[in-house]
């Protein structure tokens, strides 16, 4: 394996107007998605912005890319704080308060280190996969709904689009094993399409269980029923269900014990091990949004998403979240990590039957 | 070793010399079908730094801190091993208070190298906060250890016909407050660990090493009892004290990782009794034979085996009557057990050959010398 | 050893169920560690731990306060304990008289192993509590006597002159030695 890292100023100059264009696509397509709708709590914001439209969504584009930005500020420092806790240790501590500013100071190193291509890398398959993970995971935020008001898109179909805009993931990964010309990268983009494959299955199965129990697939039907019938957690057939959602979420997101595609001990970092700087970031970005998300998303189905008394309806969802992003990462910083073959046996000998059975409970007491 | 590289479905990989899960400088090149490990072969040297010729051209006293920098987890093992074979082929007799002191500061860094063992094998099933567990009480034993000694890795600490110094004011009751505390902390470690089904899971039933492979190749220690070979020096060919001692050898017959790692855990919680009973029964008296300034033993050879936390090491000395030694050779308990690898891991997955490696628990620098 | 046995054979569902307590143990394990143990991390450049009074950092000459001198009379025996030779020095004086002016040590090629220390019949020299000894420079860890001396500069002025004052007052009494000790200085 040749470690020559001497892709000449040009390349590495171009790459970097690809990305910068890429972005802009990206951003116009999220605009021209949600661009025709109205954020109702924003709504003296467009209305001061006028009513043209590309203009109006652009700026909710903006708005929505910025509020996972800072999301994952902070959830790499709740991560990196927790873990530090839990290990007896007291993690960030010295930029900012209580090490606040370390994940933006980190990020401003990330942003000023040179971006190193391999010189045998396939470039464009290289250049592009830091954002075609990124780019579907902004796209899933479309249709959380954060707050009575504050959903992008509800779609009518918003967990199917869910699920098939999530599982795009994969073929980002793919590109980011294969085209670093990495033979670390390589086995951990072969584990990683294997195992978020495989674990789709068992989540959506887990979350057709909701849709059948509830009978819809808009965010905002399910939520409407749980303010009427109590949260969906509370209903047995969906205890299985929701306990098999977090473990395939686990296995999505790459955290321990399915952190295999990264796995430090055997693949050094798995398929971002040829990554550096703004795009290693971008990697970083889209894992923790990613874990935002899912946790999100759960509460959504599950934990009566932003139902509350008292407190407005987005603070309650951040709540839920984070105690669900929280559960995730202690049972990251517990377990070992699993064998690929225990991995996938996991999921297809228990979690894929588990999953029909808790999906026909769910279907039998549905039709009840 | 036969590779076969000429296949199309291999692809050879380097794990090591810089990869974050090999121990030290530890080079496995390893062809991969796969998942699957077709072929594992060591490669060492990288840490070598020629200690034995070295030995060759310094005196007896002055070879002994060169040996902290063999096995540098449990330094104080490697410089009673060369102690006992100087003392040997110059019939030196060691106070009785001295042996005692020996065989305390000697079972208590056994048990600061399992720590480490343990923390390094859990980072390499991915459990990285067990690290931090391991090492935060291995971190109080390095307190005891420099409290004693002066120093917290490369104690050299053991002299020719005895020890440089006795306890300090208090030792006792530090030492056993430490070890009460650390009892629990191993049970808690099997709550956290052991018990895992994850950790079983990736531990039982892999890298088997047979009885018999045991026996032919060499394997010593914690390797050896946990594949059913019930030796151990200490008990085997006791030195210092160790026949007067009470104590359990843990022989596990799997011969699997888990085996060797339940030998290790259960190894710490026997020292912790050696380390009491010791303090107990501990004479006053002499600490150190008085010797001539030039240290000249008669002409002979002498060999010494001792029970290092890795297995059996040994020193074999040749002495021609000059203050030099005319040859000392080490046998590394780590060195033999890495040639285990080739045929152990084998066939088996990739995370699993991490695994295999992590048991054998090889130090680098003895590997290499 | 009980504690580590009792991994028995299990059913498939009972595997499952168990695995998952097992997991829950460790979660348990982990909770306690973060809400009741104390955090051990030391917030290194801002606060220190004491290190133990033997432990063996940075050498120090001993001073003799009653004598006005350090007590180090330049006899080589640590120099010659040591494997790397480390120490290199220069006598002043001799006889009773005995002293040294310059004592280097190349920590560069130290071990920190203590037998120098062990060497010493004079209690000359020590290894102190000092630790931080990284630097830029490979000369940088050559440790003159300004350094080591237990008094600094000052001390080793002091020293110089306590020793050349005896010689001197000795010579008064022995004119023949002074010449000798003249022409070696
Ligand atoms: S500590 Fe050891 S290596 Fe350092 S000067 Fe003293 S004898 Fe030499
Ligand atoms: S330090 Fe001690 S051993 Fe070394 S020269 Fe001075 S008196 Fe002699």
């Amino acid at each position: 394996m040749s470690v020559a890292h001497s892709g000449s100023a040009d390349a590495r100059r171009s790459g970097q107007f690809v990305g910068v264009i890429f972005v802009f696509i990206v951003l116009l397509v999220i605009a021209a998605v949600i661009g025709h709708l109205t954020l109702p709590g924003l709504a003296p914001v467009w209305h001061f912005l006028g009513a043209h439209p590309i203009l109006n969504a652009l700026v909710k584009a903006v708005v929505y890319v910025s509020f996972i930005a800072l999301l994952v500020l902070f959830l790499i420092w709740w991560e990196r704080k927790f873990a530090g806790w839990l290990q007896a240790r007291l993690g960030p501590k010295h930029v900012g308060p209580q090490g606040m500013l370390q994940t933006l100071a980190d990020a401003l190193k990330l942003i000023t280190k040179e971006d190193i291509t391999p010189a045998v890398a396939d470039r464009p398959l290289f250049y592009l996969a830091p954002f075609v993970v990124f780019v579907p995971t902004v796209l899933t935020f479309m249709v959380l709904p954060l707050g009575p008001h504050w959903i992008a898109q509800d779609l009518n179909v918003a967990l199917l689009y869910v699920i098939a805009i999530s599982s795009m993931t994969a073929t980002g990964i793919m590109a980011a094993g294969w085209g670093s010309n990495n033979k670390y990268s390589l086995l951990g983009g072969v584990r990683a399409v294997a195992q978020l494959l495989s674990y789709e299955v068992p989540m959506v199965m887990a979350v057709l269980s909701v849709v059948t129990f509830v009978g819809g697939l808009s965010m905002r039907h399910i939520i409407d029923y749980q303010a009427q019938n109590g949260w969906l957690i509370l209903k047995w057939p969906l205890i299985p269900a929701f306990l098999i959602f977090l473990i395939a979420a686990l296995a999505e997101l790459n955290r321990t014990p399915f952190d295999l595609p990264e796995a430090e001990s055997e693949l050094v970092s798995g398929f971002h091990t040829e990554y550096s700087g703004m795009r290693f970031a971008f990697f970083f970005l889209a894992e923790f949004a990613n874990n935002f998300f899912s946790a999100g998303f759960a509460v959504a189905l599950f934990f009566g998403g932003y139902l509350g008394p008292i407190l407005p309806g987005i603070v309650w969802f951040i709540l839920k979240t984070f105690v669900l992003i929280t559960l995730m990462m202690w049972i990251r910083w517990t377990v070992p990590r699993l064998r690929i073959d225990q991995m996938m046996g996991l999921c297809w000998k228990l979690l894929v039957p588990l999953s029909l059975v808790v999906f026909i409970l769910a279907a039998a007491w549905a039709s009840r | 070793m036969i590779t076969d590289t000429t296949s199309r479905n291999t692809m050879t990989v380097n794990f090591g010399p810089q990869h974050p899960s090999t121990h030290g400088v530890l080079r496995l090149i390893v062809d991969i079908d796969g998942e699957i490990v077709r072929s594992c072969r060591p490669e060492i040297g990288y840490l070598h730094r020629g200690l034995e010729k070295m030995f060759e051209s310094r005196s007896y006293r002055h070879n002994i801190p060169f040996t902290d920098r063999l096995d540098y987890l449990c330094s104080l093992a490697n410089n009673l091993a060369i102690c006992q074979a100087i003392e040997r082929v110059g019939n030196v007799e060691v106070p009785e208070r001295a042996k005692y002191l020996r065989v305390l500061m000697v079972e208590l860094n056994r048990i600061a190298s399992h720590l480490v063992f343990l923390g390094t094998f859990a980072t390499d099933l991915g459990a990285t906060t067990v690290f931090l567990y391991a090492f935060r009480e291995r971190e109080l034993l390095l307190d005891l250890l420099e409290a004693m000694t002066g120093a917290r890795l490369t104690y050299n600490w053991i002299r020719v016909g005895g020890m440089p110094a006795d306890i300090p004011e208090g030792y006792g009751e530090r030492v056993i407050a430490f070890l009460n505390q650390m009892r629990p902390r191993l049970d808690e470690n099997d709550r956290l660990l052991t018990h895992n089904r994850i950790f079983r899971a990736r531990c039982e039933g892999i890298g088997v090493l047979k009885r018999e492979d045991a026996i032919a190749w060499g394997a010593t220690g914690p390797v050896a009892r946990g594949s059913g070979v019930n030796l151990d020096i200490r008990k085997a060919a006791p030195y210092e004290i160790y026949d007067r001692l009470d104590f359990e050898v843990p022989v596990f017959d799997e011969g699997d990782v888990m085996a060797r790692y339940k030998v290790r855990i259960e190894e710490m919680r026997q020292s912790a009794r050696i380390v009491e009973q010791v303090l107990k029964t501990m004479p006053e008296g002499d600490i150190q034979t008085k010797l001539p300034k030039i240290f000249k033993p008669p002409a002979g050879e002498a060999y010494s085996r001792i029970e290092s936390p890795r297995g059996e090491l040994s020193f074999y000395l040749i002495s021609d009557g000059t203050p030099n030694p005319v040859r000392i050779h080490i046998r590394a308990p780590s060195f033999i057990h890495l040639s285990l690898l080739q045929f152990m891991a084998k066939d088996i997955k990739v995370a699993d050959m991490i695994a295999v490696a992590g048991s054998l628990d090889p130090v680098m620098g003895e590997v290499d010398r | 050893m009980d504690s580590l046995n009792g991994h028995k054979k299990e059913g498939y569902l009972s595997d499952f169920v168990n695995g998952f307590l097992s997991i829950f143990k460790g979660m348990g394990v982990t909770f306690v560690n973060l809400v009741v143990r104390p955090k051990i991390t030391v917030l290194y450049p801002y606060q220190r731990l004491n290190v133990a009074p033997r432990y063996r950092g940075l050498f120090w000459l001993k001073w003799n306060e009653e004598k006005q001198r350090l007590n180090c009379v330049g006899c080589t025996l640590c120099a010659q304990a040591c494997p790397t030779n480390v120490i290199s020095m220069n006598k002043l004086g001799k006889g009773n008289h005995a002293g040294v002016d310059e004592f280097d040590m190349d920590l560069g090629r130290c071990m920190f192993c203590n037998l120098c220390i062990e060497a010493c019949p004079f209690d000359a020299i020590y290894m102190g509590p000092t630790y931080e000894l990284a630097s830029y420079e490979r000369n940088s860890s050559v440790f003159h006597i300004q350094v080591l001396a237990q008094g600094g500069a000052e001390a080793v002025r002091i020293n110089n002159e306590t020793i050349k004052a005896a010689l001197a007052a000795e010579a008064e009494k022995k004119p023949a030695a002074a010449v000798h000790t003249a022409k070696e200085g």
